[in-house]
């Protein structure tokens, strides 16, 4: 058993030395951003690439994501959870483009990290131990997801987009976002599934929402500072 | 459905307190200093981690004969701009042409550590190509705007000759 983990966590540094652009910051690059700026009339294919990738090297819907997944191991919970996250974010993606709803990015990242938090908080149990009651959590996926999916819509509209292909183009990001959730989610679910078969998994339980609920805070950090500096 | 529950309210402060001083130290000493150039602790510096946010040194080293050659395109509908920094009293000789269709140019300058948007216009013209010098009246951001008032996409290319340092592309 003890070789089995050795073996995964090569196959994880494997993948994180191939990947570089996993690990840098969470931004539109500047290739993509030349192409956002000069973009005109329907591409749909290179939105839903864009949409991918950001979703992918996205680590603050990650980190949700994770702590969102973490107790979750039956195909249904997990299918039905993510499917209150998608809703949820396309929701705001589509209409907060489209409609041209501006909202702060600083404040939707803030808000971002505040649902990692929230989650890994919620996986520790604290708010049946703080509260005495547990507030639904499928309620709680969707109101996040429609927050992340401003998080979204923001990283768009820095651009201003031509009107012409508009909703095409969103279409193919949003649809995008959700082939690279995928990925994502494979990746995640593997991790964990693995994982949960060692009793370390339980042993680990606290200090991994515990991390999770750090990362937040440090999310919420980062971008209430640059709120502020406006 | 959380059936890993921790078992005491002071095990759960005890966790989420963690989690807090944990976030705080990182966006303290590592954090904000990379990202925003904040550093109370002055660790963010010894460690360099500063260094992304230091501002770009613009290269003063002045090629008595700096010359420098672009293509770009300017896709239909949209305008793009094109910029040098020089000296007050610096000269730039230019020539410029596209692949087809006339372009809609406004030749300008912009003074150093201006915010107030003021420009001043050289030339405003729509040709297919344009041969020229001109001298800055102030030191700062000179250039082209380019705009592609016609159904296809317009190529232009340009080459300068002067004392300048290439700022580039401009949103």
């Amino acid at each position: 058993m003890k070789r089995n983990v050795h073996w995964w966590l090569l196959v994880m540094v494997a993948v994180a030395l191939l990947f570089p652009q996993l690990s840098i910051a969470h931004g539109v690059d500047d290739s993509t951003k030349q192409f956002l700026q000069n973009n005109q009339g329907v591409q749909f294919i290179p939105f839903m690439y864009i949409g991918a990738k950001h979703m992918v090297t996205g680590y603050d819907h990650l980190l949700f994501l994770v702590g969102v997944l973490f107790f979750l191991y039956r195909p249904r919970d997990v299918i039905l959870y993510v499917s209150m996250f998608t809703l949820g974010h396309s929701l705001t993606l589509l209409v907060g483009v489209y409609g041209d709803i501006q909202v702060n990015a600083y404040l939707i990242d803030a808000i971002i990290g505040l649902s990692v938090i929230y989650k890994g908080f919620d996986n520790l149990g604290g708010f049946q131990r703080l509260l005495g009651y547990q507030p639904n959590p499928k309620a709680a996926v969707l109101v996040f997801g429609l927050f992340h999916g401003f998080g979204l819509a923001t990283k768009l509209q820095e651009f201003q987009l031509p009107e012409e292909g508009l909703l095409s183009n969103l279409i193919g990001f949003n649809l995008g976002v959700e082939l690279g959730q995928l990925l994502a989610l494979m990746f995640i679910l593997l991790a964990i599934n693995f994982w949960r078969r060692f009793d370390s998994f339980q042993r680990f339980t606290v200090a991994t929402n515990t991390a999770l609920m750090s990362a937040g805070f440090m999310l919420v950090g980062l971008h209430l500072t640059g709120y502020f500096l406006g | 459905m959380n059936m890993n529950t921790l078992q005491s309210k002071s095990a759960l402060l005890k966790a989420s307190a963690v989690s807090l001083v944990t976030a705080i130290l990182a966006l303290v000493i590592l954090i904000l200093p990379a990202e925003y150039n904040i550093d109370p602790t002055g660790i963010g510096a010894e460690l360099g981690l500063t260094v992304f946010n230091q501002a770009p040194q613009v290269e003063k080293t002045e090629s008595p004969a700096g010359k420098h050659a672009i293509e770009v395109t300017v896709p239909v509908g949209r305008g793009i701009e094109y910029k040098l920094h020089m000296e007050q009293y610096q000269t730039v000789k230019y020539q410029w042409s596209t692949d087809g269709d006339a372009v809609y140019v406004d030749l300008h300058g912009e003074p150093q550590g201006d915010t107030s948007g003021y420009f001043e216009s050289y030339t405003i013209a729509s040709v297919r190509e344009m041969n020229g010098q001109f001298t800055a009246p102030f030191t700062g951001s000179h250039g082209w705007y380019w705009r592609n008032r016609s159904d296809k996409d317009i190529k232009i290319t340009l080459s300068i000759e002067g004392d300048f340092v290439v700022e580039g592309l401009k949103n």
